[in-house]
């Protein structure tokens, strides 16, 4: 037969070609080894399929600590700096590709989970809208709290998720490029999520403002969040360090700053002021917290903080790095408490010693997961004195 | 209106009409432009002497969790057909040898694109000012993360399921050792991330996707399916559906600078260089890897470069750019006249380099032979006959003591790295559009191929110093080089690469090739 096929015939069903190519087919497989990357690692006890998937797919040459290729970067930027390179940031690793997502979540398993986020979420506020859920919120939650300060708080989210980009571009392991990516989705998510409950109290209740005007006029102008507002500007773009920007965001600032507002304030408080709808949201936002905090931890403590031979090096960077962090992100707290005069204050609830008492248990939180692993010495009951001292 | 009346309203509305309400994308994505604010430290990390557009806009209009949902569809479809009915019928095993050997090369260095595009979007997604603009680039990030994932799988899957595992099993450690390396990093790596990135943008989406994706991976199912692998159609044209957003990005890049001053300037150079730059290394290795990687032929390869290069996207995509003031690169022509022999000088090599590679090629058959006379007159008389003559000196065979580099050597033909492109070439022996130019610089002298790779070398030498594989491995012997090289399979003496693909042929080993005693020279030390 001919050897040029057309008109779309197929080896494996066309009889006449199939036979052809089965007589070429070894009589038994050429080679006994069969699971791809057999070479590597693993985190467990076997090569599960995200490290086959993601490990080495990065093609960066050994003298970048873990990569298999050799010599030079075959195109450079303009004036001859790497594609890639050790001096992107001021951690050191004996090996950049040894970070592992907890949950081993290659693509096709993250967006699983994120789609079936948005058919229940869909489910959820159809479910909620006919059941007239809306009608119980407080009035001055719905409307300025709801309306104006989550608005607001959705630029936070947007900030931090702009963070992630350069992260992406300059980070020297496959795994963490990915990683990196994915929790700066989530972070995009958080903001689309604010804004969709928002479009959705539009939907339900005439006059309430859809419009983010309103909410970045609070965000840019607004005394409430001007630490937060600072602290993310500088997170974004004023840190070149990949390693460092990835710090500040998800060991210091979002631990601190973004659990209280999330889960102390918003989450917590929602339900009191008859607002079950924000409680939706915020738990998938917590979802994607626990989720960046295994990544980050894993990251930070797991490889970095334990690295064989930059351990020591690197713990102590993180702990100047948090020097030079936390105070921004206590202030940007310390500002945040000038929300509680625009709410009716609850007994036990949004009064000063609930409000202390949701600091210690965040303060405490952050300290036990995220200070004392790299050995930070901190005095939580004086951090959560001097956010009180914002309180109005 | 006053809270309380607000309160009433929304009431009175659900009495009238308590129809369940949710929330649409589209309702959340067009609120997203009003996402970012001014302020002082708001710039790119990543310079260009292009000025962005702040109300850039994107295509493709998506959120989060409905990119999320969309490439799950897909997946979900894509993983069933590949876990399930190609599964039982033992697709891999019933595909051609040869085309087995080709999707080692293929579904790797499309992985190593697919991963650097990751980087090369992180970057666009910095550099834009515009939210949409930004969400775009986003899409793309984890699109690519998605092809990496995919590329991957498709190696995995052969070496899991197919008749050679070698090579599948460990492409990421062994890819490294040949000719075909360097030049992809080139054009798959560096050059998508590397640069002003306006310019990488055009590497990457303008010509990278719009224009080789569709032979490289569209036009590559053909030559799959006629060869009996239904995995890769399966893989690639699920990743194909996600390449439409990405042209769509390439083409909202231009758009964003369309009004800016520094476009009228630059722009089409950075297009010419980025043409040429791709096609430098496609052209050839594309057409290398679907003629002489495959039993079955789908079409001549130059017409399929027609189809899809100069006609689809030199003149029609890049049409529709003109009136962006965007020009048909000035290289075409030269690339024209490549599609044509190029593969064929290009395979003429890597045969000869054989060893090097982390597969098995195969000399062409008698009916190839024929075929290839048919399509491309002449090629008996240059390549054809050169073919016999390795043959009859038992290149093939372990005891035979010949590998086909040494009949350059004898005959006096050396090859060249063309330091910008890093693409071998032999200008003494081929029929494509190669010549041999040497500047020094630094100390050290370059070779190039063509005037293109020359002017980006005297523009910006800096940039494309990159070491080639003679200087690397010379003086060493080959043996050597693929023992370090990780180039054998699991028993630790039989090679990975292979000059043949018969199923009773025998197996080179390291022993072979080391009673050979072959060591690399740098040909550029002899000029």
């Amino acid at each position: 037969m001919t050897i040029e096929v057309n008109g779309g015939r197929r080896g494996l069903t066309d009889p006449e070609i199939a036979a052809v190519i089965m007589a070429a087919v070894p009589d038994k497989p050429l080679e006994t080894q069969r699971k791809m990357n057999y070479f590597m690692k693993p985190r467990g006890k076997r090569i599960n399929e995200y490290e086959v998937l993601c490990c080495y797919s990065q093609p960066t040459p050994d003298w970048i600590p873990g990569g298999l290729d050799w010599g030079d970067w075959t195109q450079k930027f303009h004036g001859g700096r790497p594609s890639w390179s050790n001096e992107s940031t001021e951690m050191r690793s004996s090996d950049w590709l040894a970070h592992r997502d907890p949950a081993f979540r290659w693509h096709a398993l993250y967006v699983k989970d994120k789609a079936e986020e948005w058919r229940y979420t869909d489910r959820f506020l159809k479910a909620y809208s006919a059941d007239g859920h809306v009608r119980s919120i407080d009035p001055v939650w719905r409307d300025e709290v709801l309306g104006d300060y989550l608005g607001a708080f959705g630029f936070y989210e947007y900030g931090l998720f702009n963070s992630h980009s350069s992260v992406v571009r300059d980070c020297l392991g496959d795994t963490l490029r990915m990683s990196s990516a994915m929790i700066g989705l989530d972070k995009v998510d958080n903001a689309q999520m604010i804004q969709a409950e928002r479009t959705f109290l539009s939907k339900l209740v005439p006059g309430f403002p859809e419009s983010t005007d309103i909410p970045k006029q609070e965000w840019t102008k607004g005394a409430i969040f001007k630490g937060a507002r600072e602290l993310v500007q500088d997170i974004w773009q004023a840190t070149y360090d990949w390693n460092e920007i990835l710090f500040s965001g998800h060991m210091i600032c979002d631990p601190i700053f973004g659990q209280f507002v999330r889960r102390e304030f918003f989450m917590r408080l929602s339900s009191y002021y008859g607002d079950n709808l924000t409680p939706f949201f915020i738990n998938q936002m917590q979802l994607y917290f626990s989720q960046t905090k295994g990544i980050t931890t894993d990251m930070f403590h797991t490889c970095l903080g334990a690295d064989v031979e930059f351990g020591d090096y690197n713990n102590r960077l993180m702990r100047a790095w948090a020097n030079k962090w936390l105070p921004r992100t206590v202030n940007a707290l310390k500002d945040f408490m000038a929300i509680y005069a625009t709410i009716p204050e609850i007994k036990g609830v949004s009064d000063k010693a609930a409000i202390e008492a949701a600091l210690v248990r965040v303060f405490a939180d952050w300290k036990r997961d995220f200070a004392d692993p790299i050995n930070y010495k901190v005095d939580t009951a004086a951090l959560v004195k001097t956010v009180l001292s914002g309180l109005k | 209106m006053a809270i309380s009346t607000a309160t009433k309203a929304a009431t009175d509305a659900l009495a009238a009409n308590p129809a369940p309400v949710s929330v649409g994308a589209q309702e959340v994505h067009r609120w997203m432009q009003s996402f970012t604010w001014d302020f002082d430290k708001n710039r790119t990390k990543y310079s260009t002497k292009y000025k962005m557009a702040n109300d850039t806009k994107e295509q493709f209009k998506l959120i989060a969790k409905e990119y999320a949902r969309m490439e799950s569809v897909k997946d979900e479809r894509q993983f069933g057909s590949l876990q399930d009915v190609l599964t039982r019928v033992d697709a891999a095993n019933r595909v051609h040898p040869k085309w087995n050997e080709s999707m080692k090369v293929i579904s790797n260095f499309l992985e190593v694109g697919e991963y650097n595009a990751i980087a090369a979007t992180g970057m666009l997604w910095d550099s834009a000012t515009a939210p949409e603009q930004k969400n775009g680039y986003l899409g793309q990030v984890l699109d690519e993360i998605r092809h990496t994932n995919q590329c991957a799988y498709i190696n995995y899957y052969f070496a899991k399921q197919g008749q050679d595992a070698a090579g599948h099993n460990d492409a990421r450690r062994t890819r490294a050792i040949g000719p075909l390396w360097k030049g992809m990093k080139r054009v798959f790596s560096d050059g998508f991330i590397s640069g002003d990135a306006v310019e990488c943008s055009i590497n990457l989406q303008l010509v990278g996707e719009a224009c080789f994706t569709n032979p490289l991976i569209v036009a590559v199912t053909e030559w799959a399916s006629a060869n009996g692998d239904e995995m890769t159609p399966t893989v690639f044209l699920s990743i194909e559906t996600d390449e439409l957003r990405h042209m769509a990005n390439g083409y909202q890049t231009v758009v964003s600078i369309a009004n800016d001053e520094a476009a009228s300037k630059y722009l089409n150079t950075d297009l010419n260089n980025a043409f040429w730059t791709q096609q430098k290394y496609f052209t050839p290795v594309l057409g290398m890897m679907f003629e002489y990687g495959s039993h079955f032929k789908v079409e001549p390869w130059v017409k399929t470069w027609n189809r899809w290069v100069y006609e689809d996207w030199g003149g029609i995509w890049i049409g529709r750019l003109g009136k962006y003031g965007v020009e048909s690169p000035r290289s075409l022509r030269d690339a024209k006249k490549d599609a044509y022999w190029a593969h064929h000088d290009l395979f003429l090599i890597a045969y000869a380099l054989w060893p090097t590679g982390f597969f098995r090629l195969s000399l062409p058959t008698q009916e190839e032979a024929d075929w290839y006379e048919a399509n491309y007159p002449g090629w008996y008389d240059m390549y054809g006959k050169v073919y016999d003559e390795w043959r009859a000196r038992g290149c093939e065979d372990p005891s035979s003591g010949f590998l086909p580099i040494q009949w350059f050597i004898e005959n006096n033909h050396p090859i060249y790295i063309d330091r910008v492109s890093q693409v071998p070439f032999c200008p003494s022996y081929c029929k494509g559009e190669s010549t041999l130019r040497v500047l020094e610089y630094n100390g050290k002298k370059h070779s190039f191929s063509d005037q293109w790779g020359e002017r980006m070398w005297l523009s910006e030498p800096e940039r494309y110093e990159c070491q080639n594989i003679f200087e690397q491995y010379e003086g060493r012997e080959l043996s050597e080089v693929i023992a370090e090289g990780f180039g054998l399979r699991s028993d630790g003496k039989t090679l990975i690469s292979q000059p043949h693909t018969k199923k009773d042929g025998k197996l080179w080993t390291l022993d072979d090739i080391k009673r050979i005693n072959c060591v690399f020279s740098d040909p550029l030390k002899a000029l």
